[in-house]
Parts: structure tokens; C-alpha cells; sequence
């Protein structure tokens, strides 16, 4: 998608002068799936980097925004409209989750504190021929800034929190590192 | 296994170049195949191989190790990646504990117990039972990982000959020898020994831990990958006196399949590709896990050691090595 002429007449500020904690998408979406996941993610076991830099990297190439701004959201998509910007994420899951729209609700916290100026999201669920719109207000704020700050505190923990319930962590890339100890 | 794709065992003389994004493997007299780069998980050589800077840069780039063993089936070298997987915080947790002469003997301990019972299985055979019972008392008055090393020395001098009492006098071991390897039957424990270090060498750069940072073998030799070294232990009887035995069992290895003179011995381009294709069978055998809950193969059960010791790092989850169920 290609940035809107808007978007460049109002160029965000420097990234570096905001702070992230380093606590993007993923991060959120590990911790309303599993704490510990985001535990261990963030202290650097990560079973799927491999694949994911790999799919990442292809995302950039067919993208423009990020060489234009800076600005690193992951997996996510801007659409930039007259005044504002669209966050989209695209889902390759068959079921909506609240995770996906707290990440989008967090890529468009991050969008916001560098100045720009946000409408709302949406979550694409090719398989399943949906989209779940997020709407980006005060709401909308406060529950991504508590989701952050959650993440940052889960992150720095000294250890990380216990095993969900066996039956929680069908599918979780983190399964062999969390119940191989035979 | 978490890294995606598999290993491609290249048992003749070839050359590896890049076409695009696939490795091209080109032997004498043959087509080349084309392997797209993501289907690789890591490359083992048993012969010369010639590569140029395209695919070495390819490879790197995907984090691909291309293990290369010499012609007596030592662990000649690698091609490693640039960039590694391992991270800060893990990396640091693992010097921290290797540093500490308490956990680094309990990890020490843990793996000498773990491999000579694991020899025991191997071998199936009562006639370690004595050695065996006498190991824990031994393991436990060690006061450093050298003594350690001493104690699981004597263990598999007496656990190879009593392998011997198993094998047809022609792959009979004679006392271990390795630069070179004497014998036939000692050529054949190198080269296993070499491919089970390979393979924990690739399953520890999946995960975020350092391989040159190890609890049992002494890291004064810079050149090895001592934490590799220690989670191969475990390892090696079910991969390298287990297949021996059953290669004389079976009769799948015959005495033309070495290449020996008076004092050495290796393999021959036949008997390469015979153990190639035992070993990666046998890599793909499965068991089912009772934890997971699935089947696993032997190949991710190393990946599956390598976890625990991030467990450990992590979170300080004694180890407890790799021991047979089955
Ligand atoms: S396997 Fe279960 S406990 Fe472990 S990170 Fe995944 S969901 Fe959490």
C-alpha cells in the first residue's frame, strides 16, 4: 500500500524521541495469549525467529511506508487517508481474537505518539472472508496503554510466570521448550 | 524442530554454488540438484566439497552451518553463519552458571551418570551392571569437571571392551584410538561421534544458547564448541556403539567398505553413504514423548536437550540429561 500524499505533507516526528520500551505488537499478543510466553520472548527464546524474519523481510520488500517513516510496525499495514491513517493487520487464523485487535489497538498507540494522526484499524481474516474493525478513541487508548504497561511489567520480571493449563497451549510455537523436560 | 527444513548429507566430492535463492549441489557424472534455501536446516560433508562466496553468503544469511568432516570422519570444521541466534540475557544466565563450581559440577555430574548408563542400554548387556553401580559413588567424590572427565574415561575403556566381547574380530575397537582412528571399528565410532557432535552443534544454534560455553569438557581448547562436546555425550551410545553393534549384527558393513593400512583406517566412499544412510534412518526413528504427548525422533530429541539447558539458563530447571525411556 502505498503512502497517501497527506502522510508526507505532515511527516511524523523522529521516532527516537519516542519511548516504546521496546514493547511491540508481538509482545502484546504473547501477553494476552501466555505471560509466560511474552516472558520468555522477551528474555530471548524465540522458537519462530527464523520464519518470522523471513516473512517480515518479504512484507518490507512490498511495502514502501517503512523506508518513508521509520516507523517499524511488524507485520502491519498503514493505509493513509485523508487525515488520519488506518492500521490493517492481516490474520492467517480461521477465528477473530481479542489478541489481534489488542495488537492493532497497540501499533496504533505506537503510530499516535509519533504524532500521527489515527482513525482505527482493522483485522483481515482472509480464510474466513471477515474483517473485525478496532476503533482507535480514548477507550481504545487507555486499554492499549494498560495492555503496555502489563507487558513491560511481565518483560521485567525476574522470573517467568507459570505454564497455562496443558490444554491452553495447543498450537504455541513455545510447547517443546515448555513441556519437553521428559 | 524449531528451525525449519532439513540436513543434506553430501557423501561424494561435489561443488556448492547459489542459483537464485536454492543451493545447487554439482556432482561428477550426475545432474545437479537444486535445493530451495529454505528447505535446508543445515549441510553435513563427509568429502570434499568446493563452494564459492555466493553460496557461503546464502547460506549464511538463512543461518544455515555447513558441517564438514575429514576423511577419518573427524569434525574438521564449519561454515557458520554470521549472525547466530543466541541472545544476551540466555548467553549470560550460561556464563554465570558454567562460572559457578556448584551448578557447573551438578550439569557435570548429571551428564557423566547420564552417558554411562546410556552406554549400558546401548551395549545391552549385563556386564556393566558392576562399573554402572560403582559410578554414582565416584561421580559424586569428584571435586572438579576434570575428574569427572577422568572417571567417564575408565567407564568407556571398560564399556569398549566389553563391546568388543559383541563384534567380529575385524571391527573390534583394540583400545580407542582417533587422529587417526586405527581400525575399522574405531574409524566408524569417529565418524559417529562427529555426526552426533554436528548435530547438537545445529540444534544448540536454534536455540539462544552459545555453544562454546560448556559445564563437563574443559574450555581451555578454543577450538571447540565445549557445550556441543557436552551434550553429544549422552548421545553418542545410542548413535555410535548402538549402530556399530547392529551394523555387525546385521551385516551391513563389510570389511571393503574401509579403506585401512597398518596404523589407520576410514571409511570408503560406499561405506560413507552405507553410514549416511543408518544414521539419518536412525535419526528419523520415532518414540512417543510423554510429555509432548506426540512422537518425537531421535533428531529432536537433541533439540529437545538443548532446551532444557535454555530451561536451566532461564530459569534454573535442574538438568536432567537425555536418558532412554523406551
Ligand atoms: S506452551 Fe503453554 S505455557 Fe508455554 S508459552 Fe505456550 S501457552 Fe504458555
Amino acid at each position: 500500500m502505498k503512502p497517501h500524499p497527506d502522510a508526507a505533507a505532515n511527516p511524523p516526528p523522529d521516532p527516537d524521541d519516542v519511548d516504546d520500551d521496546g514493547i511491540g505488537g508481538v509482545h502484546i499478543k504473547y501477553l494476552l495469549h501466555c505471560p509466560r510466553q511474552l516472558w520468555l520472548y522477551s528474555h530471548g527464546y524465540r522458537p519462530e525467529a527464523r520464519n518470522e524474519a523471513v516473512a517480515f523481510g518479504e512484507v518490507v520488500d512490498d511495502t514502501t511506508y517503512r523506508r518513508h517513516h521509520d516507523i517499524d510496525l511488524g507485520a502491519a499495514k498503514i493505509d493513509w487517508v485523508t487525515r488520519g491513517a488506518v492500521v490493517h493487520e492481516t490474520k492467517s487464523s480461521r477465528q477473530p481474537s481479542p489478541q489481534h485487535e489488542a495488537q492493532v489497538r497497540h501499533y496504533c498507540l505506537l503510530l499516535a505518539r509519533r504524532g500521527v494522526n489515527v482513525r482505527g484499524g482493522v483485522v483481515h481474516y482472509p480464510l474466513i472472508r471477515r474483517t473485525t474493525r478496532v476503533a482507535w478513541d480514548d477507550t481504545a487508548r487507555r486499554a492499549a496503554e494498560t495492555a503496555e504497561a502489563q507487558a513491560r511489567q511481565v518483560s521485567a520480571a525476574a522470573t517467568p510466570p507459570p505454564r497455562l493449563p496443558r490444554a491452553s497451549c495447543r498450537g504455541c510455537s513455545y510447547r517443546d521448550y515448555c513441556w519437553g523436560d521428559s | 524442530m524449531s528451525a525449519s527444513g532439513q540436513s543434506y548429507w553430501l557423501t561424494e566430492p561435489c561443488r556448492i554454488r547459489r542459483e537464485d535463492n536454492s543451493i545447487r549441489i554439482e556432482r561428477a557424472d550426475r545432474t545437479p540438484v537444486r535445493i530451495p534455501i529454505t528447505d535446508i536446516r543445515d549441510l553435513v560433508v563427509f568429502d570434499n566439497a568446493d563452494i564459492n562466496t555466493a553460496a557461503v553468503s546464502l547460506l549464511s544469511r538463512h543461518r544455515i552451518t555447513v558441517h564438514l568432516l575429514d576423511h577419518y570422519g573427524n569434525y574438521a570444521g564449519a561454515l557458520t553463519p554470521a549472525e547466530d541466534m543466541s541472545s544476551a540475557h540466555v548467553v549470560r544466565a550460561q556464563v554465570t552458571l558454567t562460572a559457578d563450581p556448584v551448578a557447573r559440577l551438578a550439569v557435570a555430574r548429571a551428564l557423566v551418570g547420564a552417558t554411562a548408563a546410556n552406554v549400558a542400554w546401548a551395549l545391552d548387556t549385563d556386564l556393566l551392571a558392576g562399573p554402572l553401580e560403582r559410578l554414582p559413588a565416584q561421580v559424586r567424590a569428584c571435586a572438579d569437571a576434570e575428574e569427572l572427565m577422568g572417571i567417564e574415561g575408565n567407564f568407556r575403556r571398560t564399556a569398549w571392551g566389553v563391546l568388543d566381547t559383541l563384534l567380529p574380530p575385524w571391527l573390534r575397537l583394540g583400545g580407542r584410538s582417533r587422529r587417526p582412528p586405527s581400525n575399522a571399528g574405531n574409524a566408524f565410532i569417529s565418524y559417529l561421534n562427529a555426526i552426533t557432535y554436528a548435530r547438537v552443534l545445529t540444534a544448540i544454534r536454534c536455540t539462544p544458547l552459545h555453544p562454546a560455553i560448556g559445564f563437563l569438557h574443559a574450555d581451555s581448547d578454543r577450538r571447540r564448541n565445549t557445550l556441543a562436546l557436552d551434550l553429544a555425550e549422552p548421545f553418542k551410545p545410542l548413535l555410535a556403539e548402538r549402530l556399530l553393534r547392529r551394523a555387525a549384527a546385521q551385516r551391513t558393513l563389510t570389511a571393503a567398505d574401509f579403506v585401512s593400512d597398518v596404523r589407520s583406517a576410514s571409511l570408503s566412499t560406499a561405506g560413507r553413504k552405507k553410514v549416511s544412510i543408518m544414521v539419518r534412518e536412525e535419526l528419523a526413528t520415532t518414540v512417543h514423548h510423554r510429555q509432548l504427548k506426540r512422537k518425537v525422533s531421535y533428531e529432536e530429541l537433541i533439540h529437545l536437550e538443548a532446551l532444557k539447558l535454555v530451561r536451566l539458563c532461564l530459569e534454573g530447571t535442574p538438568y536432567k540429561p537425555f536418558r532412554p525411556w523406551w
